[in-house]
């Protein structure tokens, strides 16, 4: 190498790093995206939720909220796997139905019906809440969650949430 | 990043090694630049980008993917058809697998034409005969793991190759086969060996080669 070259070779480098540097951060973007979006894919995907028959009407009790174990259809992946829930239907005064999904608000214990205190009571933190899913005490933050609910012949259907 | 770099720098003098790994002269033979002939000397390098890609891609496709002969073929669809980019991983990861074997054997010729193999680089050349079997064993495990027709026949023929080695050949068939029937521990085999096994040998096996290789130097021209 002779010195004129030399000379030369600085502003040339800078050139070639700042090259490499977009390279480098061409290279980053355009693997850095479809990684990501390939990590999070599952969590930008919605659920489809259809009616879920799950109990008769005419065998409910007036006030009394029942326990009602069902499951659901749901695709689990490239599965569809069979869902357990646990739901509380309830027929109210004025004549309508309401289901509850036994999740607690708070962390998510299933709670209980306690039908000498009409509250349904939650095993793990305390959390209390009345017959129409309202919190009593507690740390649980909201009402428990009511599951869209219809009536056709008789027959109780909900959506999961 | 500038401000972090001098942080960093000050407390752990980065500067010198960073110089030696990244600011390495290149000779004239070797610099495209300088002689036009001499891309024939970024083969090695572009198989070493290549396989940091495939281990990238391959990575990620681990998110999905099933090794149970129930769940792969399904879990390779799901990846393909039902994930962001997923067909973009896949495919890469499957095209990259054919470039990383065609780039290692041009890579292979260079050396080769140039003399390169020679006192005092046998012991390069033999960790390259290593390199290219695992890069050639990476692709054979990985054929296999969508499960599907192709793949459940190529690996059939590819295990009766190896139950043709004289004397031990039966046996490290079924070693490779976990038995005498391919089914769910030759699946579940061929892929802990193509996630765990081959990526352990290859990353030992390169940095022997780039450490020869920086020992070394680049060979002289012809
Ligand atoms: C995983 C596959 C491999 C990778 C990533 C790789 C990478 C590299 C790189 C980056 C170089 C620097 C020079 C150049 O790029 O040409 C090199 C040099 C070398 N490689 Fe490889 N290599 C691989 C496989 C092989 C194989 C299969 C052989 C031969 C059997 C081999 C033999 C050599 C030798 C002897 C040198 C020194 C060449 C010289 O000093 O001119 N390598 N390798
Ligand atoms: S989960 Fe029910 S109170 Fe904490």
């Amino acid at each position: 190498m002779d010195l004129p070259e030399e000379n030369q070779s600085l502003p040339r480098r800078r050139f070639f790093i700042n090259g490499i540097k977009a390279l480098a951060a061409l290279f980053g973007l355009g693997l850095g995206i479809p990684l990501a979006g390939f990590f999070i894919s599952p969590a930008l995907k919605k659920d489809k939720h259809d009616w879920i028959e799950i109990a008769d009407s005419s065998l409910l009790k007036d006030g009394e909220p029942s326990r009602i174990n069902y499951s659901y259809a749901r695709k689990d992946g490239w599965k569809t796997a069979q869902t357990p829930r646990t739901a509380f239907v309830v027929k109210q005064a004025s004549g309508e139905f309401a289901a509850f999904s036994n999740r607690c608000t708070h962390l998510g214990c299933g709670v209980n019906w306690d039908s000498a205190l009409k509250q349904f009571k939650c095993p793990c933190h305390g959390g209390v809440f009345d017959a129409q899913g309202r919190v009593v005490e507690g740390p649980p933050p909201k009402a428990l969650t009511r599951l869209a609910l219809k009536v056709e012949a008789n027959k109780i259907f909900v959506m999961e949430a | 990043m500038g401000r972090i770099y001098q942080f960093l720098d000050e407390r752990l003098n980065l500067t010198p090694l960073l110089r030696d790994i990244t600011d390495h002269p290149v000779p004239d033979h070797a610099n495209v630049l300088k002689t036009r002939s001499a891309f024939i000397y970024c083969f090695g390098g572009i198989a070493f980008f290549i396989i940091l890609l495939q281990a990238l891609s391959g990575v990620f496709l681990m998110l999905y993917y099933s090794p149970t002969p129930e769940d792969a073929h399904a879990s390779v669809t799901y990846i393909q058809n039902e994930t962001a980019f997923g067909a973009l991983l896949q495919g890469l990861h499957r095209v990259g697998a054919s470039a990383a074997v065609i780039m290692v054997l041009l890579h292979m010729l260079r050396v080769f034409f140039t003399g390169s193999y020679k006192n005092p680089r046998e012991l390069n050349w033999v960790v390259g005969v290593f390199l290219l079997l695992i890069v050639l064993a990476f692709g054979f495990t990985g054929y296999l793991l969508p499960w599907d027709q192709k793949a459940y026949w190529a690996t059939t023929v590819g295990l009766n190759m190896v139950a043709n080695v004289p004397l031990i050949g039966d046996f490290l068939a079924s070693a490779l086969r976990g038995g005498n029937e391919m089914g769910t521990l030759t699946l579940l085999r061929f892929f802990v060996i193509h996630v765990m096994f081959l990526p352990a040998l290859l990353a030992i096996f390169l940095a022997a080669h780039f450490f020869m290789l920086r020992r070394q130097g680049i060979s002289r021209p012809l």
